[in-house]
């Protein structure tokens, strides 16, 4: 079995290549890749995810983490594909329309996937069509991004779109606030990618 | 003292006789023209009518000469998608790649890009305003670094250190002459703006980030000129490590609490600025939120080494009657009380308003003067006395009362005729006169009119 404790580590200090040859050796000792996903990987995104929201790691650190974990994926992703695994939920993000900023949206993205979501990346500056067609991949929730002060009120509209069905819009981005995600009606506000992990973790419980 | 030795002293740590105010007015000033951010950002005689504008409008101690972080990625090649009420965004970035490398770019010299533009609206408001503080803002090293190479820096402070050092090597060196041209034009500040800072730890800031700002702020006090480091964003566990780098100002948004700069900032002896909220306050808000977050900042920042300015650029479409109000607080003692007895009843229980539904008689206008004290604010004596004045023409058709919002009384009549400003005279419950004292002719004539429609009737 591989050692599941090295593959968290060497994920969580952004060891490419150890990662790399950890889960293939696990592979070729014939070990589960849920297993692998479940017991490794998954659990090294969401550390280094808290590890973030407590200020112990920033950006460059997640990204490298978020990297070695690619890394590992592709090597057990054909196995996974095979056994029916079914990720968590779907998620669709995007920045909203006017604004062409991604690196939080991207980072948001990157965390989800980490935890086990798959996203539908839509991208920058959509509009409602572009998250109705997220919708229509699957994808249950939203998670809208904006930088700027000007493209932050499209999210009021992106709520008002799906205000009757059962999709639920959170929201994120340097000048949104809770206070501002209260007052359009959103289903959730976080300040950091690991909050909006959080954010659809509790969601999803609650759809469930 | 005039106001740009206010700023600069302020800057340079010392006590000042009130808070220099500094709105970073960038795009917004186009708003003020009605034209849109890129008609404003490329057109040197749009930036000086419209800073023009928001000099008469603001009375600024200083005030930013150009606010975009755009302006020297867009000379080196970076690919720019321009906005109506932003400044661009970069969207390509020449270091992405195989292609180009860092000594393939062009330094970066007087006529390179929008420069000689930005040197015209310099040198003009130089000779306009010579009394108000000019900063020339210029793109952080961190922050053009991103622009030149993209997101993939982030990996590189882990896979090639030796080439992330060299392009903050070279964006410092492009800081120095950026910096130079800013100050022998005629600024006196230079803000060197880095937003992405926030983007890393104390620990790759000390790595990556210390010794370029070092290079480029001795730089700045070679050249004779004062110097702040912005940042905006989550950059809280930075602002020690930016106390270091030889900076005389910090400049902070309202992501970080503002009394903690204040504290780490006196204990490095660097002076510190912010941090008004641009969203909820500035842009979504209204005069009286303006004013009581104006006091808020200036009850933690105090009068020594403190600038009172907005958290960053402000947006575009803030409402201009906001940025006054703020900046009257910060200039003027009346208005700061004015702005303490607002927020105690914007904290308090709710004012319960009165019941003015019969409150308009007949044969009778009535006069209401909201003040803050006629014995104390001269203002409100005049306006008050005017009032008085006017009123005894018309003899006992005419009553005249001063509601004084230091009082309980006052307040409650403020709320109920939606008063947000000191003094403010209402006549039938109707807002007529806002601040401005009126002339006695047009006091009587506003008062002759009520009267003739009343008799009318």
């Amino acid at each position: 079995m591989a050692d599941l404790q090295k593959i968290k580590d060497a994920i969580m200090s952004g060891k490419r290549e150890e990662v790399t040859s950890l889960v293939q050796a696990g592979i070729d000792a014939g070990d589960n890749a849920v297993e692998i996903l479940e017991g490794g990987m998954i659990p090294a995104m969401r550390e280094i995810g808290d590890k973030f929201s407590r200020n112990e790691v920033y950006v460059p650190q997640m990204l490298i983490a978020a990297r070695a974990m690619q890394a590992g994926l592709a090597l057990i992703e054909p196995a996974l594909v095979s056994s029916g695994h079914q990720p968590l939920g779907k998620v669709c993000i995007g920045t909203v329309k006017g604004d062409l900023h991604d690196i939080g949206k991207n980072l948001v993205a990157i965390m989800l996937k980490g935890a086990g979501y798959q996203v539908i990346d839509l991208g920058v500056n959509c509009d409602v069509n572009k998250y109705d067609e997220g919708i229509k991949q699957g994808a249950t929730i939203i998670a809208c991004s904006a930088l700027l002060t000007t493209t932050m009120p499209y999210m009021k509209e992106v709520v008002e779109h799906f205000k009757d069905t059962d999709v639920k819009i959170i929201i994120g981005g340097a000048p949104v606030t809770q206070n501002y995600a209260d007052q359009i009606g959103a289903h959730g506000y976080s300040d950091d990618a690991n909050g909006a992990v959080k954010l659809v973790d509790v969601l999803f419980k609650k759809s469930a | 003292m005039n106001s740009k030795q206010l700023v600069l002293d302020a800057i340079s740590g010392k006590k000042t006789e009130r808070t220099p105010w500094v709105p970073f007015c960038g795009v917004h000033a186009a708003s003020l023209l009605g034209v849109s951010a890129e008609e404003y950002l490329k057109s040197a005689d749009l930036m000086i009518a419209g800073l023009n504008k928001a000099i008469a409008l603001y009375k600024p101690d200083g005030i930013p000469v150009i606010f975009d972080l755009q302006l020297e990625a867009e000379a080196f090649g970076c690919g720019l998608h321009w906005n109506m009420d932003n400044p661009p965004s970069v969207v390509s970035h020449p270091l992405a790649g195989e292609k180009t490398r860092i000594d393939d770019l062009t330094r970066l010299s007087e006529t390179a890009g929008r420069i000689p533009q930005v040197i015209k609206v310099i040198q003009t408001l130089r000779k306009q305003h010579p009394d108000i503080a000019l900063y020339g803002l210029i793109t952080g090293p961190f922050t053009l670094a991103l622009h030149l190479l993209g997101t993939d820096i982030f990996m590189q402070m882990f896979d090639d250190t030796d080439a992330v050092h060299r392009l903050l090597d070279f964006c410092a060196e492009t800081g120095k002459v950026m910096s130079r041209i800013m100050l022998e034009n005629g600024c006196d500040v230079v803000a060197v703006v880095d937003p992405m800072t926030s983007q890393i730890g104390p620990d790759q800031f000390e790595e990556f980030c210390t010794d370029p700002m070092r290079k480029l702020f001795d730089y700045i006090c070679e050249k004779g000129g004062k110097s702040s480091l912005f940042v905006c964003g989550h950059a809280q566990k930075n602002i020690e490590v930016m106390c270091d780098v030889h900076c005389d100002n910090i400049s902070i948004d309202e992501n970080i609490p503002l009394d903690y700069v204040r504290d780490i900032c006196r204990e490095k002896g660097v002076s510190f600025g912010g941090n008004m909220q641009l969203t909820v306050v500035m842009l979504l808000g209204d005069e009286a939120t303006n004013k009581i977050n104006a006091l808020e900042c200036l009850d933690i920042g105090g009068d020594t080494g403190f600038i009172l300015s907005p958290g960053c650029d402000i947006p575009f479409a803030v409402p201009p009657e906001n940025i006054i109000a703020a900046g009257a607080v910060a200039q003027s003692r009346d208005e700061q009380e004015i702005a303490r007895q607002l927020a105690s009843a914007a904290r308090g229980p709710e004012v319960e308003k009165f019941d003015l539904v019969d409150y308009v008689e007949a044969d009778k206008l009535k006069i209401d003067v909201i003040t803050l004290d006629s014995l104390g604010c001269a203002p409100c004596q005049y306006m008050v006395a005017a009032a008085e004045q006017v009123a005894r023409e018309f003899g006992p058709k005419v009553v005249v009362r001063e509601h004084k919002v230091k009082t309980a009384e006052g307040i409650r009549m403020m709320v109920s005729l939606g008063v947000s400003n000191v003094p403010t005279l209402c006549m039938d419950k109707e807002i007529v006169f806002v601040s401005s004292i009126p002339g006695n002719k047009a006091l009587a004539d506003a008062m002759r009119e009520r009267l003739r429609q009343k008799l009318k009737k």
